[in-house]
């Protein structure tokens, strides 16, 4: 018996490129949605460039592998729409949709004659979802960004790093990943609120202003109490708190000692294993694991903050003679709060308990071959999250949308690949393409 | 017009885990019931404090998270406690908890027994390893899932090996989202079908999926990309994107998809404004071969330059002007003076009546034309709500509510 599906019955026009969108509508895939993706190959993003093709594979408009993992769950509609029968086809395509998806910048939409006005009349209860930078609304709609413009506008950035030194931020686009988590809830809300009232309407989603109320508690500290940020000790790395510095909250939790990141052996690149004690009690019983005689020092936990340096050597001194995974195993035995830094290898290769989850699982791509793509965090009982499909390769769907939804016959496919409205007509097809023509 | 989510009842048993993913439902609409220990739940104990006077109702960190939604005071571990979550879980269409993986059901109210009487109800549980694995009673903090889920191997430095975790507790943010986003899914379904269901969201999971492509480098060319100061991760040192402005704070200023004749021409365009375009309008420059060899000369001498001799905010503004996605890296006090962020109405005056004055908090992450987004209340003092949950709404007389009070029941 096929499992039932939380979107069963729910199709999604997908503008989306690059990776926010496409990262929204994945999971709107992986929940039951029939999600199409419209794409043009001469003014693709998200493809090409591509950094994650195999050794080994041409590297093309099929072969990458971080476009894989982000568009499972889709069919891929090749269509020129900056045509006149390209917008049309558009247009007949949101009059059977439920929802419309794009980021684009503010006012692409728009100019094509395609404002969610346009929309309402041909579809009156859409759910028009925009993920633009900075949102249709406001002076600096047209500004443009990637993740890391967002994170460093927004707040994220600063809160990253050491104390007196440059940010270190994020090392990836954290607000592509998020902002795609905002797309797909807007996409969500949208649709319960128009099953309970019959009402569409548009949800204007920001990349940048979605990164602000990340910051929640800090913002406060400055609306409530007037403190800034820019103080001393702020960003304090991976602690609680710097050492030798005014004894504020720096909005991660509790302020507690021992709070860091630490070596282990044998020291490699990602050798390290973090370890945080909430209590006298957590630190006592990482006291006994360590060894030796307590140090009074420690028995408190101010203690433990005035003399955190100290701290860390102690505790530093004991990790770096084990394996990462053998600190973890010894404090979370003992009750201690304790991870190691895994890197991707670790999580896709050496974490037992993402391998028991089903976090990695295999699946076949046509130019690709088999490979492991990333699952859901989350179990839903009755209407599972799963990868049903590969990403398409690109206008891998083309005939069997025109055909199946819109009801094109075959001439008129063909023609639309001679007029350049499903195909630029210079570029060559792909064999599968030829294949789907014949 | 109210919230998407107007007329939906969650019952919130959470803690630092799933506090956000409670407000994330609260301020789309939904009626938030959070269920507290008698005397408070523990993060009210996180500050910083209102006037940095600790107390259990001035917490800022409990004020942000827990806004929009009703507190009341209820103690599961007894009989009379159990049996007042059991009327209300009836009543409810969500139930939200970060319990360890079996303490619910060891008290006789996991889901099965609260769905026999309640077949639309949706429970989420959001833990940190989730409900099952070798891993799932282990114990956690923001900083080690930031550690576990792949954060900390892709963020530092250049001239250290130093895993950094980004600040301001994002593991709980990845998992609050990824949470609400299951429920909402689950309460399309129930939507349509009118059937509830089980949830498992695990917060490792969560955060090891929030690393872009980290994962896909590995998968598909087995490689492990190395930290960069304030820009992606990558297999080997990249050019850098962080430039120090005039007034000390700094610019992220990204040339994507590297320097190429064009766009060494619109830099040079916009330097030029400021008599900062040095040698740049040369010709020599139009060619690739000769921007390539000069790319440390025209990024760490002239673009270096050019960002040193100005404030970060007018870098920032001048740059996305000409088209340059360049953002100025600000402290979230900054946030305060963006003006589009006020022509949005990002910021929202939410008033606190027992203190006689209001506060500004940040808004929402998108504007809703049909159903919008709001803070309907500041968080719950401790217990504020139980009467009139428990009296006016299950129905209790003043005098049972007392009695439950002096048992530790409420």
């Amino acid at each position: 018996m096929t499992a039932k599906r939380a979107l069963e019955n729910i199709r999604i026009v997908d503008f989306s490129w690059v990776r926010a969108g496409p990262w929204a509508t994945r999971w709107l895939g992986a929940l039951g949605a029939e999600v199409i993706k419209i794409e043009w190959p001469e003014s693709e993003r998200g493809r090409l460039p591509s950094s994650t093709t195999p050794q080994g594979l041409p590297v093309n408009l099929n072969t990458s592998g971080n476009f894989n993992d982000t568009n499972v769950n889709k069919k891929s509609l090749t269509l020129n729409v900056r045509s006149a029968k390209g917008l049309d086809i558009v247009k007949r395509l949101i009059a059977k949709s439920d929802v419309v998806i794009e980021n684009f910048s503010s006012r692409v939409l728009r100019n094509w004659g395609l404002g969610y006005e346009a929309m309402c009349e041909i579809k009156p209860d859409i759910v028009y979802v925009s993920m633009s930078g900075y949102g249709h609304t406001g002076r600096n709609h047209a500004y443009t960004t990637f993740g890391p413009v967002a994170q460093a506008a927004a707040g994220l950035t600063f809160q990253s790093g050491l104390p007196n030194e440059a940010p270190a931020g994020w090392g990836w686009s954290y607000m592509d990943d998020t902002g795609g988590m905002y797309g797909a809830m807007c996409v969500l809300t949208g649709l319960y609120h128009r099953n309970m009232t019959g009402k569409g309407q548009h949800i204007d989603q920001s990349q940048m202003v979605s990164s602000a109320p990340l910051n929640g508690p800090a913002l406060l500290d400055f609306t409530v109490n007037k403190r800034g940020s820019r103080r001393q000790g702020f960003p304090p790395g991976n602690r609680a708190h710097w050492p030798g510095t005014p004894l504020l909250n720096n909005y991660r939790g509790p302020t507690v000692a021992p709070h860091n990141a630490y070596r282990t052996a044998p020291g490699g690149y990602n050798d390290w294993c973090t370890i945080v004690c909430h209590s006298d009690t957590e630190w006592q019983a990482l006291e006994r694991l360590i060894g030796g005689t307590p140090d009074p020092r420690f028995a408190t936990v101010a203690g433990r903050l005035a003399h955190q340096d100290d701290l860390d050597t102690m505790i530093e001194a004991w990790t770096s003679t084990l394996d990462k995974y053998e600190v973890m195993t010894q404090c979370q035995a003992a009750g201690v709060r304790a991870m190691p830094v895994q890197s991707a290898e670790d999580r896709v290769d050496n974490d037992p308990q993402l391998r028991h989850r089903g976090m990695y699982r295999p699946l076949e791509h046509p130019a690709l071959g088999t490979f492991k793509v990333q699952n859901a965090p989350f179990v839903l009982s009755e209407t599972p999250a799963v990868n049903t499909l590969p990403s398409p390769m690109i206008g891998q769907h083309t005939r069997e949308i025109l055909e199946g939804l819109l009801g094109f016959d075959a001439a008129e496919v063909r023609a639309g690949f001679a007029d350049g409205t499903f195909w630029p007509p210079t570029r060559p097809l792909f064999p599968y393409q030829e294949e789907m023509l014949r | 017009m109210t919230g998407p989510f107007a007329g939906l009842r969650v019952l919130e048993l959470a803690d630092e885990k799933g506090q956000f993913c409670g407000k994330l439902l609260g301020d789309l609409g939904a009626d938030v019931v959070k269920i507290e220990p008698p005397g408070g739940e523990a993060c009210r104990e996180v500050g910083p404090f209102l006037d940095d006077v600790p107390h259990r109702d001035r917490s800022l960190s409990f004020w942000y998270y827990n806004t929009s939604k009703r507190g009341i005071t209820l103690n599961l571990e007894t009989a009379d406690g159990r049996a007042l979550f059991r009327r209300l879980a009836d009543e409810a269409d969500v139930v939200l908890e970060t319990f360890r993986p079996g303490y619910l059901a060891g008290i006789g109210l996991g889901y099965e027994t609260l769905r026999a009487s309640n077949p639309a109800l949706i429970v989420c549980s959001l833990t940190p390893f989730g409900q099952t694995g070798p891993w799932r009673d282990f114990v956690s903090s923001d900083l080690v899932h930031m550690a576990a889920g792949g954060e900390m191997a892709s963020s530092g430095y250049d001239h250290t090996d130093i895993p950094i975790a980004p600040g301001g507790g994002n593991a709980w943010h990845m998992g609050g989202h990824y949470a609400a986003m299951a429920i909402m899914a689950a309460l399309v379904y129930r939507s349509v079908s009118g059937e509830g269901q089980y949830i498992d969201t695990s917060i490792h999971e969560a955060c090891a999926l929030t690393t872009e492509s980290a994962i896909a480098n590995y998968v598909y060319r087995g490689e492990i990309l190395r930290r960069q100061t304030g820009r992606h991760h990558a297999m080997t040192t990249t050019a850098r994107t962080q430039f120090l402005a005039k007034d000390g704070n700094y610019v992220t200023a990204l040339i994507s998809g590297g320097l190429n004749p064009r766009n060494v021409k619109s830099l040079a365009d916009l330097m030029d404004v400021y008599g900062m375009a040095g040698d740049l309008r040369d010709p020599k420059y139009q060619d690739p071969a000769t921007i390539a060899a000069e790319s440390s000369h025209i990024i760490d001498g002239l673009l270096a330059d050019f960002i040193a001799s100005l404030p970060a905010e007018e870098v920032y503004h001048a740059a996305q002007a000409r088209g340059f996605t360049w953002g100025a890296v600000r402290a979230p006090e900054d946030l305060l003076d963006d003006a589009h962020l006020h022509d949005r109405g990002f910021w929202k005056e939410v008033e606190h009546p027992e203190l006689g004055c209001s506060f500004v908090y940040p808004g929402e992450p998108a504007l809703y034309n049909g159903s919008p987004w709001a803070i309907s209340r500041r968080a719950p003092l401790v217990g504020e709500h139980n009467r009139e949950i428990y009296c006016d709404e299950l129905g209790l007389d003043a005098g049972e509510l007392v009695i439950l009070a002096e048992n530790g029941v409420v």
